[in-house]
């Protein structure tokens, strides 16, 4: 990961000065943004597949089971590897994903005896592990600082503060033995503990130990003052660097596994009779989730990443239908949520209204006594910014939105009526009861409409010119005889064919 | 109101005559009083060997526990029914912006904070429907958006709230991960009366509910308001699962909704006996789950609940007659034998005739070699019933064998018969099993009328 990160900063410091490098991470707006929008665009990614096959919420599951797997990695690193255990270990990241696949494996059971329906399945398993993660918390890991809330509820805003340093010029790592002249030494009480005594006891004994003795990294070296020449460093947040990870592996597997998902997602059996291994890809896939979701849960928490996976391809599954297009949309979609989340963060909504301003006319208008400061989580910030596009998505979608189809189905009301009018019309015209049958002032009677109905139809047919008014009798201009004709013509095809 | 003046649909009343088994409630009440009496032996063992001391603050949130138990026991069979189970998670998601809210405009008072969770879970339900009426997003994807915006904004609100100076929003985000200690008795009282109110509001749409839990379009079709009654019945669930929320937190909800309703619907196939354990199941899980609990301090309740309702789930799934995984497997077992046991017989029937005699040996190795692992199961239960005998590697029929044979064969020949000819006999049509003597599955006249048919065939190939 390390090594990772110096290739990316020697490839950076090509186009952009060192300086400008590190004020720009330094940036919580920058850090945060990026950060945000890998989890964005890797949610979005295979949060489309999740959503085509039909099962969003097992995204949902695994974010939560991912904390049992954190767990139990935490304990068998702490009891059986004898390591410190550390929270950003790569044997979590194992631990995860196993959790994970645990999670599907253990609803697929339940599923599979036939007895619980597949919902219910996964709303049996994933409080179970999660229960039986919190329990593992509090009883066995309640020194360290881990605990739900910070798996949950994460803060993307201060990802800028958790860094590598790199090295560039200057680099002297010091190494502090205690023969070293720079150590510091002081008396320790080998037995005080054991024997329950004081220091000051006659039988005390007595070690020397060294303090500060151990390696230190070229910036430490710098802050400890032990090198005399300032180092030239870079500070890398680490987030940047697995969700980048995440997201290239994520979209490597979209890229070449491309078919197979495709196929598998859209025809499973097919899929299945061709070879293809649809219950590999299944698990994959999963794995992918497990992935995304330990790598986001200290930067936005396990329940707020669930929003990347569902919301963004929830909204381009309202704009397109086609599979790349979607892809392309949800990672969109996500990404500029992420970017705009921040703004609303601290109260800027799109540019267009002040949050600030709206709690201080909330405040003068039924004097609530609110603070006017909106200063609020940003990743919840982000996730509320992708709902408003699927809002967006859904009342303005081209095809599927609110308005389209409320503008779709007036027109077709409209255009049906027009037709009940053209064939009544054209159905009496020449006959004796015309004069009945066609008079202007009582014609809405024969359709039991209301007049104001009836007048804005004949409105609508004159403008068209398809009816004249004569004398108060309605008739069939020379366009609107074709026009009924026509219908008639293809109302007879229809009912031909149909026979 | 709810519903146009008709008669009582007669497809119902035939539904409900045919599903009642009398064997089924007697197992019932069995169950009941066995939980019951588990239940009462368990507080005397809490107290002897777990050292658990019924203090106040104890009897309180294991009241409390069982209550909430009984509320999402009852109201959960729905949400499992009308497989909407996930339906909990996502509400109990919701409630959070609803506590928020509530807390900005009124401060914090239990009764605002529970019905701000309300309204904003029930501003869910109605998204989701509105979502899956008018798009082609699946029910499962409208609830992730509700679950995941609506948390989203609870967060942002909490956040903003907790930048106050003042110190009353502390343990607003008990709400999150459910803090049972906090339970005190004016809690209980409320749970009780809630879910007094809603069980009423059950009991008098019980029919309505019923209808549009297994067969919405048919309760359309008769005129009942199907949305209107499903939004009462999401209304009770949200009820159910805001009550939950103290206790359980967001997160494990779901668990105490489903669980007991999934662990009941193992023993029973009919709604009200199904109601009736789940409350059961979940106020002993919401019990028991409290007084565990109360073993080491650092255990949480919520989470001991869930397990304890999951243990429930898994007796369940494993032991519930006729239908329990154990039972499945013994059945599947003994189908296996008896199906290996006439598959042998036949072949070595066919083998000894195809050589001459019915009691003719057939060599072991080809026997195995046809048919494998069925050939072994089933020799072996032909010897057990005394059906064939071993002798220098071959295997040969008994004259019982021979007989029992004969009779297999000549079913086997009536069923292929009837196959054929059941059109042109003008037989009536019945599914076909040769495992069952067709003797069994045809009035007499129609098998006398095979019989003959048989013999016709015989005697014109023997001719």
């Amino acid at each position: 990961m390390f090594q990772l990160e110096d290739l990316i900063i020697n490839l950076l410091l090509n186009f952009i000065a060192r300086e400008d490098l590190n004020a720009f991470l330094r940036n919580p707006q920058h850090t945060a943004t990026i950060v945000g929008s890998l989890i964005a665009v890797s949610g979005a990614l295979l949060g489309t597949f999740l959503l085509l096959r039909g099962m969003s919420l097992t995204s949902d599951a695994i974010s939560h089971t991912v904390l049992l797997g954190i767990v139990v990695a935490f304990i068998l690193m702490g009891s059986v590897f004898g390591e410190h255990p550390d929270l950003s270990s790569v044997w979590l990241i194992v631990g995860a994903a196993a959790a994970g696949v645990a999670t599907v494996l253990l609803t697929e059971l339940i599923y599979r005896s036939g007895l619980v329906k597949q919902d219910a399945a996964l709303g049996l398993a994933f409080p179970l592990l999660f229960a039986i993660a919190v329990i593992l918390v509090s009883r066995v890991v309640s020194d360290v600082h881990l605990d739900e809330d910070a798996v949950m509820v994460g803060e993307i805003g201060v990802a800028w503060a958790n860094t590598n340093s790199h090295c560039l010029d200057g680099c002297e790592s010091v190494t502090i033995t205690p023969e070293d002249p720079r150590a510091e030494t002081t008396r320790q009480c080998t037995n005080c503990r054991s024997l329950g005594i004081s220091p000051r006891d006659d039988k005390a004994e007595f070690t020397q130990i060294c303090t500060n003795c151990g390696h230190y990294s070229p910036a430490q070296a710098w802050q400890a003052g032990f090198t005399s020449q300032e180092p030239v460093l870079v500070f890398w947040p680490k987030s940047i660097t697995v969700m980048a990870v995440l997201t290239l592996l994520t979209l490597l597997a979209i890229v070449l596994f491309y078919k197979e998902l495709k196929l598998s997602t859209f025809d499973p059996t097919l899929a299945a009779a061709l070879g293809f291994r649809p219950t590999l890809l299944h698990y994959g896939l999963m794995v992918l989730v497990s992935l995304v979701a330990v790598g986001a849960f200290d930067a936005v928490g396990s329940i707020l990443v669930v929003a990347f996976f569902i919301i963004p391809p929830a909204a381009a599954y309202l704009l397109t239908d086609r599979l790349p297009r979607m892809l392309l949309y949800s990672s969109l979609i996500g990404a500029v949520g992420a970017y705009t989340g921040y703004d609303l963060a601290r109260g800027n909504l799109l540019g267009i209204a002040d949050l600030s301003d709206i709690l201080a006319a909330l405040n003068n208008l039924f004097g609530l006594g609110l603070s006017e400061r909106w200063d609020s989580s940003i990743s919840a910030s982000m996730v509320l910014m992708t709902f408003l596009f699927f809002l967006i998505a859904w009342t303005f979608s081209p095809k599927y939105g609110l308005v389209s189809t409320m503008l779709r189905r007036r027109n077709q009301r409209r255009s049906f009526d027009h037709q009940v009018v053209l064939g009544h019309i054209h159905h009496h015209q020449d006959s004796p009861a015309a004069g009945e049958e066609l008079a202007v002032s009582t014609l809405y009677r024969h359709f039991r409409w209301t007049p104001a109905k009836m007048q804005r139809t004949l409105r609508q047919l004159r403008a068209g010119n398809l009816v004249r008014i004569d004398a108060g009798l309605v008739s069939l201009t020379e366009r609107g005889e074709t026009h009924a004709h026509q219908f008639r013509q293809t109302q007879l095809t229809n009912e031909s064919v149909g026979e | 109101m709810f519903f146009a003046p008709l008669r009582v649909p007669s497809r119902i009343k035939t539904f409900t005559t045919t599903m009642t088994n009398h064997t089924s409630d007697r197992r019932i009440w069995l169950l009941i009083t066995a939980t019951a009496i588990i239940a009462a032996l368990f507080i005397p063992f809490s107290q002897l060997v777990l050292h658990v001391e019924y203090d106040y603050t104890l009897r309180t949130v294991a009241l409390g526990g069982a209550l909430l138990g009984i509320v999402s026991g009852v109201l959960g069979c729905f949400a499992v029914l009308r497989r909407q189970s996930l339906l909990g998670d996502a509400l109990s998601h919701a409630a959070l912006p609803g506590v928020a809210i509530a807390f900005l405009l009124a401060g914090r008072d239990l009764g605002l904070l529970l019905i701000g969770a309300g309204v904003t879970s029930w501003l869910g339900v109605f998204f989701i429907r509105l979502v899956t009426g008018t798009t082609r997003i699946k029910q499962d994807a409208a609830m992730g958006i509700v679950l995941a915006a609506w948390f989203a904004a609870g967060i942002a609100l909490l956040v903003y709230i907790q930048a106050r100076p003042d110190a009353s929003q502390a343990g607003l985000d008990t709400f999150i991960f459910g803090q049972a200690a906090a339970i005190i008795e004016r809690d209980v009282r409320l749970i009780a009366a809630v879910g007094a109110v809603s069980f009423i509001v059950l009991a008098l749409f019980w029919k309505e509910f019923k209808l549009i839990t297994f067969d919405p379009e048919f309760a359309g079709a008769n005129g009942f308001r199907v949305n209107l009654l499903s939004m009462t019945l999401s209304t009770l669930i949200v009820v159910a699962i805001v009550l939950g929320l103290q206790l359980a937190g967001v997160i494990l909800m779901v668990g105490m909704l489903i669980a007991s309703g999934i662990a009941a619907r193992q023993w029973t196939n009919q709604l009200g006996q199904m109601v009736i354990l789940s409350a059961v199941f979940g106020a002993f899980a919401g019990g028991a789950g409290a007084i565990v609990s109360a073993v080491d301090a650092d255990i949480p309740t919520g989470p001991l609940i869930v397990v304890v309702a999951f243990l429930l789930v898994a007796l369940s799934l494993g032991f519930a007659p006729g239908r329990g995984l154990v039972w499945t497997l013994l059945r599947q077992r003994s189908d296996r034998r008896r199906f290996a046991a006439q598959t042998i017989l036949q072949d070595l029937y066919h083998y000894a005739l195809d050589h001459g005699r019915a009691d003719l040996p057939a060599p072991e190795p080809f026997l195995l070699g046809v048919r494998g692992a069925t050939a072994r199961e089933g020799l072996r239960q032909l010897h057990a019933r005394g059906h064939a005998q071993r002798s220098n590697g071959a295997w040969m029929l008994t004259p019982a064998g021979i007989e029992a044979a004969a009779r297999d064969d000549r079913n086997h020949q009536l069923w292929s018969l009837y196959r054929q000819y059941a059109d042109d006999l003008d037989l009536p049509t019945i599914a076909e099993d040769r495992q069952q003597d067709i003797a069994d599955a045809l009035p007499p006249a129609a098998v006398a009328k095979l019989e003959y048919k048989l013999d016709t065939i015989r005697n014109a190939a023997t001719q």
